[in-house]
């Protein structure tokens, strides 16, 4: 899927526009010509928009939209440029530019917490095609603008609510109003779900004017009201009291900054915010740890201390609050600096890289013929560096799945309503790194996967209720590394596969013999045959028969396996195995007769001396039992076996098994050479290889070859 | 708004009528303190409260923060629907630790 | 080494005549057919293609044998550091696998892949390299529907030059992928059995 290569390009070209934009208002004459300004600024929001439209931006598409409305105003003389229009045409561009931060950061969803600032930029857009020049009177209600990008405590707040911060003035009583008939008029606007009243201005009794207000509130407001008409409730006080609106879903920073802002001591102020529920001590904690630990030119601020030190807050949220602070600086160092590559010329970047090692290797074997010390130690650095020039460029290949991970909220997301279940994603190693190649190819079947958990594991919400399950139905992508490969897991809790159903059907078919006995896992696996599928009603996702045995192949294509295992009621898991890396391999190799074959050095635990008795599958490894197979038979390659053999012990996962071979020839580094699609039955070997001498030897598969072990052999359980 | 003082056993009583509002803080203010400093515990009965605003709370909770700074116990008792009220809209029963009778 | 130098294809006023089916695809596509082929020995007989999907021919090297494969795939060369299969067309004929002479050699060509892949580079295993022919398409006749010892399919035509008969195979078919792969899979379970 090329989505995120495009996207990236998106992103790029749109901070290209936004700072091209942005320095066209910068420097347009007010007084003199503008129109060459503010065409460029107008072909900026244009383009912006339109690129936008084609990746289903809607959020970005509306908003530019009504920038592009106003600036068409602009050019056709309808609308003329002053300086407060600049201005609010930079904040847009500010706007746009926390937009795009947040598709690079992959939500590809309006971020609810942008909107109230996009919607009051848009209103005061409005107001200007409208031709009103409007005066801010909101300047006394609203927030201090964000300095740029806070990347800090970037989590929304949990709080669906607003928070209405409120200081009355001391003469407020006397100047005929009640606090709190405001506070009655404010819960026609919608309910207070949580208040604490802030009497701590109060002086001792006899120092208390009666006829004075010292009380404050801070109150947590479910209302679907906008910031204009709740601030509009207050509006007979705004001269009388210090009024502070928070939106909904607001970062903890606006809270910070607001314990910040009021008189009382923050500590105090934390116990309240926590208290009528506008954040959670945890939220806050975070915050202000995070805070405290920045130091920057503000006073270093002891809330957090205060916090912590007071036994409020218990330590483990401190450690989930720094956890959460390095994940968003590591977030924020990844996404700074970054050059686009052509990706072709990161291809030949590989294949030379894989020719210079293949070069280098030969120059090493005619320096260690010739005997030529000073030689062999020239050879011997070159071969130092290559490798770590070999690892520098395979580094450039390999990206995070994450990125392939999150593009599927949005298909779960549209999925789950198609089908009209409720069904959530867990993602999980999003981390993990793989070989862009792969990660380019494994989208599709991953997809594939996905969709057909989604249809055929989850059950409907019905069932799952009458199971005890809840309603809602969980899929989870999954990925970590394991001896040389990257494993993605794609699990559902649905109702798991039905060994019966699936056995009948392959049956009918004339898949299996009816009289083999088959295990658990191969049963599953019938599921992977062509061909094949149990659904009963064939939905428009899947379930027409072609899905998994393509899936399966495009994922052997990538010399990998699939694997599927699934407990019934509680749900299935298809594991795929993909090999790390494409391009570049450290192996073993081994001999046996006139064929070489190369081993993953990853996969081989040790090598042993031992001469077999005919007949034998299994040796005594130090008191473990060691299945072995004999290369030379497996791979019917005749001749006689030498009398000194050798057994590669092979460990993958917790399984082990040996390889008998005739010669252990050494480590050898090399480029891996795809092996022509001719070749894809024979599971055993993964690819080849060219060897310093010129010769091809073959990729041995590791997992394939157990595979085949644990079929044959006799495994004896040590007592 | 008038106030009739009474004492009965250890704890001195004081019932509020009328309206606990800024024409009367002042007042009010004055005659609580007093009955509060009279001894231990103050029980304060607000059935007769008719209206109550901003400044009559603020009273109310100044007596509280005075009690509690001279060691003293103030019980407010038979709060009237619109004291309810208000103490409701302001989540005010954790501050004053009293029960609230709610009528039906 | 010989390098076949790939000219031209002159033009020919269309005929009705009846080739394999890619001659005749190539035929409705307006294509200029192949009038120059390259012939070979495979066990005293002789064989031609045609020189369009020829790129070069090699003197047998050493070779690495791919296990588990059927007979007619012989294994795997290094061309200039591409790993490339060598079929034995011997063997893909069925009859027996060739015998490695001091005239053996390779013909590396290009194959278009099945409709996703894209196009393969593979090696042909032959006894001998004669010469590359010109043969008119009046000289090329249809394939006999029997006589011949290979699959009718594999038989692009029959062409006359020099008084003799050549053999003009039908390159997409017998190198076909698809059927390989088939031969592949039931060799390899067979091993595995």
């Amino acid at each position: 899927m090329n989505l995120d290569e495009a996207l990236q390009t998106f992103i790029t070209e749109s901070r290209e526009l936004l700072e091209e934009m942005e320095n066209a208002l910068l420097n347009v004459d007010l007084a003199g010509d503008q129109s060459e300004a503010i065409n460029a600024i107008f072909r900026a929001a244009h383009t912006i928009k339109g690129s936008a439209g084609l990746f289903s931006l809607d959020h970005i598409v509306a908003f530019t939209h009504v920038v592009e409305s106003l600036l068409d105003g602009v050019r056709d003389g309808t609308v003329s440029l002053n300086d407060e229009m600049i201005v609010l045409l930079l904040s847009c561009c500010d706007y746009l530019s926390e937009l795009t931060d947040a598709l690079a950061a992959g939500r590809l969803e309006a971020d609810p917490d942008m909107a109230p600032q996009g919607e009051m930029l848009l209103a005061q857009l409005r107001r200007h095609i409208e031709g009103g020049a409007e005066e801010s009177s909101e300047a006394a209600l609203v927030l201090p603008p964000e300095p740029g990008v806070e990347r800090i405590d970037q989590e929304p707040g949990h709080s669906d609510y607003w928070h209405i911060s409120l200081r009355f003035g001391r003469e407020v009583l006397q100047n005929g109003m009640d606090p709190i008939a405001f506070l009655r008029y404010l819960t026609k606007l919608g309910r207070i779900v949580g208040i604490a009243t802030v009497p701590d201005a109060m002086p001792p009794a006899d120092e208390m004017d009666a006829e004075l207000c010292y009380l404050g509130f801070e109150i947590a407001f479910d209302s679907n009201a906008d910031r204009d008409a709740i601030a509009g409730v207050f509006e007979f006080v705004q001269d009388d009291a210090e009024i502070r609106i928070i939106p909904p879903h607001s970062k903890v920073s606006h809270y910070v900054d607001l314990i910040r802002a009021l008189p009382e001591q923050g500590a105090r102020l934390g116990e309240i915010l926590v208290r009528c529920g506008s954040v959670t001590a945890h939220e806050l904690a975070g915050a202000l740890q995070q805070q405290s630990e920045r130091s920057e030119a503000e006073v270093p601020q002891q809330l957090g201390s205060i916090l912590v030190d007071g036994g409020n807050v218990p330590p483990v949220v401190v450690e989930a609050a720094l956890a959460k602070q390095k994940q968003v600086s590591e977030q924020k160092a990844q996404e700074s600096r970054s050059i686009r590559v052509d990706s072709d010329k990161l291809d030949r970047l590989i294949d030379l890289v894989g020719e210079l090692i293949i070069a280098g290797a030969r120059t090493s074997m005619v320096g260690q013929h010739l005997q030529n010390s000073e030689l062999q130690e020239c050879t011997s650095a070159l071969s130092g560096l290559v490798e770590e020039v070999r690892d520098a460029a395979l580094e450039l290949r390999m990206v995070k799945i994450g990125a392939t991970f999150n593009r599927f909220q949005r298909v779960v997301h549209d999925v789950a309503r198609e089908l009209g279940k409720d069904i959530g994603l867990i993602v999980d190693g999003e981390d993990t790194e793989l070989d862009k190649t792969v990660v380019e190819k494994i989208g599709d079947p991953l997809l594939h996967l996905v969709r057909n958990a989604m249809d055929h594991g989850i059950e409907a919400a019905g069932q799952r209720l009458a199971n005890g399950k809840p309603a809602k139905g969980m899929i989870k992508l999954n990925a970590f590394h394991e001896s040389g490969s990257i494993v993605i897991q794609v699990s559902d809790d649905g109702g798991g596969l039905r060994k019966d159903k699936i056995l009948a059907k392959a049956i009918e078919r004339g898949l299996i013999d009816p009289e083999r006995k088959l295990s658990d896992s191969e049963i599953y696996n019938l599921i992977f045959e062509a061909g094949f599928s149990t659904a009963e009603k064939i939905t428009n996702l899947s379930g027409r028969g072609v899905g998994m045995d393509v899936v399966k192949r495009n994922i052997q294509a990538l010399r990998g396996s699939v694997d599927i295992s699934s407990d019934e009621g509680k749900g299935t898991t298809v594991t795929v195995r993909l090999p790390l890396t494409l391009a570049i391999i450290d192996g073993f190799l081994v001999q046996v007769g006139s064929s070489v074959f190369v081993i993953p050095l990853d996969m081989i635990e040790e090598c042993i001396e031992y001469a077999t008795e005919p007949g034998q599958d299994y040796c005594n490894l130090r008191g473990q039992v060691l299945p072995f197979v004999r290369l030379r038979e497996l791979f019917r390659l005749g001749g006689a076996p030498t009398r000194r053999e050798s057994i590669v012990v092979l460990k993958l996962g917790n399984q082990r098994a040996g390889l008998v071979v005739d010669t252990l020839l050494g480590e050898f580094q090399t480029v891996i050479k795809p092996l022509s699609p001719l070749f894809s039955e024979v599971r055993c070997i993964s690819g080849s290889t060219i060897l310093g001498s010129g010769e091809v030897a073959l990729i041995l598969d590791v997992a394939a070859l157990m595979h085949s072990v644990s079929g044959k052999g006799k495994v004896v359980l040590a007592a | 708004m008038s106030e009739t003082q009474a004492e009965q056993g250890s704890a001195s009583q004081l019932a509020l009528s009328g309206e606990l509002t800024i024409y009367h803080a002042a007042e009010v203010k004055q005659q609580v303190l007093a009955a509060l400093r009279t001894g231990p515990v103050l029980e304060l009965d607000l059935s007769g409260v008719t209206e109550i605003d901003t400044a009559g709370l603020q009273v109310l909770m100044l007596a509280k923060q005075t009690a509690q700074a001279e060691q003293r116990e103030l019980r407010l008792v038979q709060h009237s629907t619109p004291v309810v009220e208000v103490f409701q809209m302001l989540d005010l029963g954790a501050f004053f630790g009293d029960a609230l009778l709610i009528h039906a | 080494m010989n390098n076949v130098a790939i000219s031209a294809a002159s033009d020919l006023a269309p005929q009705a005549v009846t080739y394999g089916s890619s001659a005749i695809v190539a035929l409705q596509s307006g294509a200029a057919l192949p009038s120059q082929f390259l012939t070979f020995m495979l066990s005293e007989e002789q064989y031609a293609i045609g020189i369009l999907h020829i790129k070069e021919i090699i003197e047998y090297g050493s070779l690495a044998t791919v296990p588990m494969m059927p007979p007619c795939v012989r294994g795997v060369i290094n061309l200039r550091g591409a790993v490339v299969p060598v079929l034995d067309l011997s063997a893909r004929f069925g009859r027996a696998p060739s015998v490695i002479g001091k005239r053996s050699c390779i013909v590396i060509v290009e194959v278009a892949g099945g409709e996703d892949e894209d196009k393969q580079v593979l090696g042909m295993l032959v006894d001998a390299v004669n010469a590359v022919v010109e043969i008119a398409a009046s000289d090329i006749e249809p394939a006999p529907t029997f006589g011949t010892h290979i699959r009718p399919d594999f038989i692009a035509g029959i062409g006359k030059f020099n008084g003799r008969f050549v053999i003009l195979l039908d390159i997409e078919y017998v190198l076909s992928s698809e059927e390989i792969i088939e031969l592949a899979r039931g060799s390899v379970a067979t091993h595995l059995s």
